[in-house]
């Protein structure tokens, strides 16, 4: 069984069709990437996938769950970051995690546990009781990564998590990627970032609405006969 | 529970920590009732005003003393003629001048009426038909004296219902508290879920499970409270420094705030349901929300004397009915039975504001 799984999955705004019958599977535990320029089409599908918005045709089901019927249960076993930083600047660290917590509906006495532990993981317990605000940017995403996993979501939706951060910290942020996926967490990925594309176990390339290509980056490369995804996707716009 | 309880929990947060926003919630009443206390008053005190007394019997002088003594006028000049009278106007700033005819006590005795004449400095209107009905007050006091002595004519009793010293704190406390509550829980709840929109926390929270109506009770609570503060803080000061009376239960007044609060907190709601960032939140606030709660509640213009078009439009912003309703509990003393009307007209607007919001929030189409 996939862990998402997507049918002609459509999106109309009046004229303008920003997804077009899309069809892709993901396997549970795999990370897979979303690639294609902005305005491709890729936050519209996140949207429908994570129930935010309703397709105008088609459907999907996320870990099991009809997108159409049954958006709370999606809602439950789903986390989400976005490329904009969206914890709240006021709130300490441990706040935020509480909050979302809570809202996720974990136990208040195991909550907490789980906060330190996600905290130390991190290597940011000293800071729970620092203002987001004022912690950087870079922690700043993997706080948001390791509060989107808190309620242990069986998928993740990362809508370009690494934009705007320096190299270093991508590469610990992927780290954390892996290790969630290792889990046996389901990751979907926007990125910017053909190198982070290599990262990914399968990637798919969007534009104008649909998936034009999807497969291993080995086998991308090896069809369009080049030796790094950007060629890929270099070649891929060309064409 | 647990969720709504730590949604509440989140958005005191937000309040405590913004020390400035905090300061200037809870500074703002105080100030802007002893602001308006003090300024706006409409009552004229000691006005400056001239007596050409034509006659100079013992009834007009009897009529210049009670004009003295009622502490509306400042007699500052007693010109022969009335070309004085414009001098005074002009060189010593007199506001009003009266003239007594010639014979008045006779003319009173035999014809029973004499004519007075009065001049007015009409450059500032208010002032003006101000003073007017204060001389008209004295003289109609005088006359009724008269009537009374001399056993003759009619005689007339005027009482002051409700408002018997004709106090503007009457007028101005309840426009206060309307503004005040307007002002914060509209203003401030409209505004914080503009911000959570453009911030992308709102977003966020949406692909949560939460439920929608904590985000909105979450929205309309916390600034209920702080407003009441303010609402509590501007009685208090309206009664010890203005002397304005609670003449109804001081329970069913603040039953009333409540409501009002409610009501105009989903009306920011509805607002920010429209706008996209604090910016667009607040003028929108301020044009479609604030300016006719000042035109429209008939807090300062009178409603009736509105063409047509306005007084239908005022129907449909609460603080016309929440006016007339907290000056028939503050001033008439009125209980739940003269103005349920009026709370149940509050409570509908709020619940369809609400409702009108939390379609909002859930666009999925």
């Amino acid at each position: 069984m996939y862990s998402i799984e997507a049918n002609q999955l459509t999106k109309q705004f009046g004229e303008f069709t920003a997804v077009d019958h899309i069809c892709f599977q993901v396997r549970e535990g795999e990370i897979f990437g979303f690639l294609g320029a902005n305005g491709a089409g890729k936050t519209t599908a996140i949207k429908m996938m994570s129930g935010l918005l309703l397709p105008t045709s088609g459907t999907a089901t996320i870990a099991g769950y009809d997108i159409l019927t049954q958006s709370k249960l999606i809602k439950k076993s789903i986390g989400y970051m976005s490329q904009k930083f969206s914890l709240y600047g006021d709130l300490t660290v441990f706040e935020n995690m509480q909050l979302f917590g809570t809202i996720y509906g974990i136990p208040r006495r195991e909550l907490k546990d789980r906060i330190m532990a996600s905290l130390r993981e991190l290597d940011m317990d000293k800071q729970a009781n620092t203002l987001v605000d004022s912690i950087p940017l870079g922690w700043k995403q993997k706080l948001a990564f390791a509060t989107a996993i808190l309620h242990r979501p069986k998928i993740v939706f990362l809508d370009e998590p690494t934009s705007g951060v320096d190299p270093i910290v991508r590469r610990e942020f992927w780290k954390l990627i892996y290790q969630a996926a290792s889990k046996g967490v389901t990751i979907l990925v926007t990125t910017h970032y053909m190198d982070e594309a290599e990262y990914c176990n399968r990637i798919s390339i969007m534009a104008e609405g649909q998936i034009k290509l999807i497969g291993t980056p080995e086998e991308l490369k090896q069809q369009m006969g080049v030796d790094t995804i950007n060629d890929v996707f270099v070649k891929f716009v060309k064409r | 529970m647990k969720e709504l309880r730590m949604i509440l929990k989140k958005e005191f947060i937000h309040i405590i920590r913004d020390k400035i926003t905090l300061a200037l919630v809870l500074a703002m009443p105080i100030a802007l009732v002893l602001l308006f206390g003090f300024t706006i008053s409409t009552d004229i005190r000691n006005a400056k005003i001239s007596v050409l007394d034509q006659a100079k019997d013992s009834q007009s002088k009897l009529l210049v003393d009670k004009i003295t003594a009622s502490g509306y006028f400042q007699v500052v000049a007693y010109p022969e003629n009335e070309v004085e009278i414009d001098n005074d106007f002009k060189n010593k700033g007199i506001k009003l001048a009266i003239i007594i005819p010639p014979h008045f006590e006779d003319k009173l005795s035999k014809e029973h009426t004499a004519n007075l004449q009065v001049i007015n400095d009409v450059s500032d209107l208010n002032v003006a038909s101000i003073l007017n009905n204060y001389v008209r007050a004295v003289v109609q006091g005088y006359t009724e004296e008269y009537n009374q002595d001399s056993q003759a004519g009619f005689d007339i009793t005027t009482k002051m219902l409700y408002n018997p010293e004709s106090s503007s704190v009457y007028m101005f406390v309840p426009g206060i508290i309307t503004l005040i509550m307007v002002l914060v829980t509209a203003l401030m709840s409209s505004i914080t879920l503009a911000r959570e929109k453009e911030t992308g926390t709102m977003r966020m929270l949406l692909i949560t499970p939460v439920k929608k109506i904590h985000i909105i009770i979450g929205k309309v609570i916390p600034y209920m409270a702080i407003s009441f503060i303010g609402t509590i803080a501007i009685l208090i000061i309206s009664v010890t420094v203005f002397k304005m009376p609670i003449n109804g239960s001081l329970l069913m007044l603040l039953i009333l705030c409540i409501i009002f609060m409610l009501t105009s907190a989903s009306f920011g709601l509805l607002i920010s349901s429209i706008s996209q960032t604090q910016v667009d939140a607040m003028m929108i606030t301020m044009m479609g929300l604030f300016l006719p709660t000042v035109l429209l509640s008939g807090f300062l213009f009178p409603l009736n004397s509105m063409p047509m078009v306005f007084q239908v439009l005022a129907n449909v912003f609460p603080a016309k009915w929440f006016i007339l309703a907290i000056k028939d509990v503050m001033i008439k003393g009125s209980g739940i039975f003269d103005i349920w009307m009026y709370l149940l007209i509050l409570l509908v607007m709020a619940v369809v504001f609400i409702i009108f919001s939390l379609t909002r929030l859930d666009k999925r189409n």
